[in-house]
This record gives C-alpha cells, structure tokens and sequence, in this order.
C-alpha cells in the first residue's frame, strides 16, 4: 500500500529564518511513527505544513494520496489534528465544543466520544474557561481521535496530562495501532518516543537527522546507571563487561554507561547485594551528541 | 451524570450559527442601544418642531459651507424626514453601525486566529473560504437585524412624537445604511484576513471609516480636493438622501461594489498566507 505520509524536499523559510530544510521521510500505513527533537527544531513546523495549515517554500507532502496544497480538504477528512498550542472556544462547554465540531465532520459516533470522555474522565458539562490545561489538552485529543481518523496527527500529544492520563493516552495509541490506523506524534522526551512508536524520526534545527527502527535506536541508546551495594565491591567484576564504558567505582558505589541492553551489567551487578539501582534518560542533547556529536558543528547550518 | 451533554444544539450545527451564536448577547445590547437612541431623538424631537421658525432661521444664519457640511442636503432640518436624516443617519445610525459591522468583520477570522482557535477549525473539512463566507454571513445578520430594529424603532417610536417619516424611505435610508457597514465590515474583513491581526483590522478601518466621513463632509468645501469626497463610502450612502428621495441604485451599487472587492480580497488573501501558529 502507498504512505500515508510522504514528504519530498520539504522546505520552509519564514522569512530568511529557518524552518524546516530539505525533509525527506515517508510513513507506512499502520505504523506509529515518533517524530523527535528539541523546542524550535521544526516538529511544529512540518505537521503544519502537512495540514495545509502553512504553505511550503518548496517541496512537497502528500497525506493519504492527497497533496497538501491541491486538496487539503481531502486530507481534513481523514485526518485527526491535534495542534502543539492551541485554545477552544472559552464560551462552550467540552461537550458544545466536541458537538460543534462533529457537527463540522459529520458521521461522529456520540457514543464513542462519551466514552472517551468516561475514559479520560473529563467532565463535558464544564465550560472550557474552567478547565484546566491537562482537562483542555483532553478536548484536544478527543476532537481528534473522535471521527476515528484513518490517520493522527499528533503535535506533543501528552503536554500537561497527568501521570495516569499519559498512560491512558497510550492505550489509546496501541488501541488506534491495532485497528490498523496510521500514528504520527511529535515529542521532545525520548522515553515516550521510545515506548509507543515503531520509527523514529529525529529532527534537529530544521534537518532531519536520522530515521531509525525504535530497535536500532534502543541498541544504540545509553544509559547512566548508578548502582548502590551493600559492601564494596571490586571494579574489575563490571570493567570488561560489553557495552559498558566510563567504569567508576567508589566503595559500594558503581557508576558507568552502557550502551543497549543492560543485560550483562546486571547480571555481573546479581553477583553482589544490590541496595539501589539508578538509571538517569539521557537528554535529547544527550542523545545527539552521542549519535551525532562527532559530526557537530556548531557555526555550521 | 454526562448524558445529554452531546444531544443535538441546532445553533452548534454550523460556522454560521455558531457565529451568530456567539453575538447574541452583544446583538442584544447593541439592538437595546439603537432603541434608545431612537426613543432619545424621538423625545426631543417635538421640541425641534416647536421651534422649527427659530431654528430654521438660526441655520440661516450659518455660512452655507457649513451647514451643508453638518446639516446635510436634506432641506428642512425639522420635518421628520430632514430631522431623522440629519441626526440619526447623519451621525448616530451610521456610528452604531458601523462599530458592529468593523468588530464584527476584523473578529471573524483575525479574531479566532490571534486566540489559537482557528487551527482546529480549520483542520476540519470546512475549508478557509467556506469559514470566511459562514463567518461573512453572520456579520450580514447582523447588520441585517440591527438595520430592522433601527427600522422598527422609529416606526414605533415615532409617531407618540409625531415623528412620521415616510417608512418606505426610512427603509430605503435604512438599507443605505446597511450596506455602508457592509462596505467598512467587509474592510475590516480584508484586513483581517490578509494580516491576521484583528486589532489592525478594527484601527485601521476605524480609521478609514473617519477620514471618508471627514472626505464627504469637508471636502466639497475646498475645490482643490473636492474630488475626494467622490472617494468616501459616505458620499455614496447619503449624498442622494435616501431618507427623501429613496434608494439611489447607482449609489446603492458602489456600495455593493465596495463590500464585494473587499469581501474577494480577503478570500483571496486568506487562501494563499500560512495560518499564524
């Protein structure tokens, strides 16, 4: 089947200043695909442009089949959009507001809003003036998910939801995915990333970095662990170990970087007392100048 | 518990109704505004009849540059006709209306787009131009209900003050009237949709709106720019005093014709510019 998403030689100015340059990436239908970067790296940016919402300076996205600029009504249709910042009407309650706009869809099932809403608990008899910003991102991600759209356009999906929304949040992703629908999220944390999407994009001041299996990305990743032991215990039972690097031990303290899968580290750490065990998520910063931080350069692009 | 939160609201059907919806308060408020206008201009009225003679004498005595500049062309200043067209549609009618028609126009979609609503909307399969025109559509409702309840106002108001107009020509005065905060509406329209900024929008055609006023009513006095009175909106909605003569449909048309260009502009505009993140 053709992509759902296919992006040639996208490019965006705004002005002389930079927004997207020269991306190339496509999304296969039913795949979750993470799109990655820091705040101002262009994520915002390239979802607009798919909408029609911005015009590129050249290049071109097609969603669905339909080019963004000849027929983004088309692409409307099909497509739930869930802006990075955004307001609803203040003057409506979440209810008027979902109601306003499935009158603008058509054939929105109500039944399954109210269960989303059940599901969210947002209560749809608040005024939006009321809501609180997790409560509004709910309004947000339930006008998207509610026409259940072949595709989902999801700008930082998760901003300002609590804990247990989050979760709730990626049941419905993996709910979506398992229908067979097509998932495109942008975040800036690559845990989340990491943990419900198939590919990975990675988007840095306006270029597309890499594109990579979540797999291949995990075997890449490294992590800081810090373990804590009940006695002191000798560096020389983790300084071989594969993968792991930056070996520091302090009495019963071990410090060091593994690279993939903790596996071995773990079991070397099994044959002593574990008190503690500590693993830091590296930074996105973190994560590019591991991945690209030989080739950076910083008075370049 | 949430149960009917969902069942149908016929005035959330739509971009249209859900416009009109948002106004029907303001609408209100500015309908109980002309009404009191109106009983204010009725209620003073029959001392301007009383005194027509001394009136009429004291314009007399203006020099003729300025009463044509503040009294208008309408002859007698105290028949009802002359009365109604000099103060209500001289001033007052034309003010009201106009600061309807130029929030109404500038809010439409600089409105939505400056408080970051207009990205969801126009995510939905209603297009840009389909938002501009149900959003155009409710400013003409506007105008079109303001202009009957002005109409109304004096028809009702008037005759306990023996303010008796023609109603025909009322009504043409009040179409003229319409159209000329259709022509500044569309305007703010225009520059909302080209520039997204609804304060731009409302401040320059504000603007616009005082200086053809200033155009049609100085202008003629002065050769060397006579022509620009030619240029206001304001020349075209009274200088062929509707409220006597009816509706002048060349007049009318430049109207129209001023509304219509604006009204294209701004769907041209907003259909080729990025929407403001």
């Amino acid at each position: 089947m053709a992509d759902v998403i296919l992006v040639e030689g996208l490019t965006k100015f705004y002005g002389k200043q930079r927004g997207i340059v020269d991306l190339d990436f496509s999304v296969a239908p039913g795949e979750v695909f993470g799109y990655l970067g820091p705040n101002g790296a262009g994520k915002t940016t390239t979802i607009r442009t798919l909408l029609d919402l911005i015009r590129p300076t050249s290049g071109r996205a097609s969603v669905l089949g339909f080019d963004s600029k000849r027929e983004p009504g088309e692409i409307h249709r099909r497509v739930g959009y869930l802006p990075g910042e955004f307001a609803l009407y203040e003057n409506l309650t979440g209810g008027e507001y979902l109601q306003h706009l499935a009158a603008l869809r058509g054939d929105v099932d109500e039944g399954y809003v109210r269960a989303l809403a059940r599901r969210f608990d947002l209560d749809l008899a608040m005024r939006i003036r009321s809501l609180s910003h997790g409560n509004r991102q709910k309004v947000g991600l339930l006008q998207a998910f509610m026409h259940r759209p072949e595709l989902l356009v999801l700008d930082e999906p998760t901003q300002g939801l609590d804990p247990l929304m989050q979760q709730e949040f990626y049941g419905l992703i993996s709910e979506a995915r398992e229908e067979g629908r097509t998932i495109f999220l942008s975040s800036h944390v690559m845990p989340e990333v990491e943990r419900v999407c198939d590919r990975v994009g990675i988007i840095r001041e306006g270029r597309l970095v890499a594109v990579e299996d979540i797999g291949d990305l995990r075997a890449k990743e490294m992590r800081n662990l810090e373990i804590h032991f009940a006695h002191p215990v000798p560096e020389a039972a983790f300084s071989s170990l594969e993968g792991v690097r930056g070996v520091d031990v302090e009495g019963d303290r071990l410090r060091c970087t593994v690279v993939g899968p903790v596996d071995g580290l773990v079991k070397a750490a099994a044959a002593f007392e574990v008190v503690d065990l500590v693993s830091h998520e590296q930074s996105l910063e973190e994560i590019f100048l591991t991945f690209y931080g030989r080739e950076e350069n910083h008075d370049g692009d | 518990m949430a149960t009917d939160v969902l069942t149908a609201r016929p005035m959330l059907r739509n971009v249209f109704l859900k416009t009109v919806r948002d106004q029907r308060r303001a609408l209100t408020w500015w309908s109980i505004g002309l009404f009191g206008t109106v009983l204010m201009y009725g209620a003073v009225y029959p001392s301007i009849r009383e005194n027509a003679q001394a009136l009429n004498e004291y314009m007399d005595s203006f020099p003729e540059v300025f009463r044509e500049a503040f009294l208008g062309e309408s002859g007698d200043f105290t028949s009802p006709a002359g009365y109604l067209n000099t103060e209500l549609f001289g001033f007052f009618g034309p003010l009201l209306l106009l600061l309807y028609a130029i929030g109404a126009g500038a809010r439409a979609i600089a409105g939505e787009e400056e408080r970051r609503t207009l990205d969801i909307l126009l995510a939905t399969p209603v297009s840009r131009s389909r938002a501009v025109v149900e959003k155009v559509s409710a400013m003409v409702f506007g105008v079109v209900l303001l202009c009957a309840v002005l109409w109304g106002s004096v028809a009702v108001l008037g005759p306990p003050f023996e303010l008796t107009p023609n109603l025909v020509n009322l009504a043409a005065a009040t179409v003229s009237l319409g159209l000329l905060a259709l022509a500044f509406g569309s305007i703010a329209l225009a520059i909302g949709c080209s520039t997204g900024r609804r304060s731009l929008a409302i401040g320059l055609s504000a603007g616009i709106a005082a200086a053809t006023y200033l155009f049609d009513i100085l202008a003629p006095s002065l050769d060397a720019i006579a022509w620009l009175q030619k240029i206001s909106p304001f020349y075209y909605y009274g200088e062929a005093v509707p409220m006597v003569n009816g509706l002048d449909p060349f007049h009318a048309s430049v109207l129209v014709a001023i509304a219509a260009v604006a009204f294209a502009y701004a769907l041209f505009s907003f259909e080729r510019r990025d929407v403001a993140a």
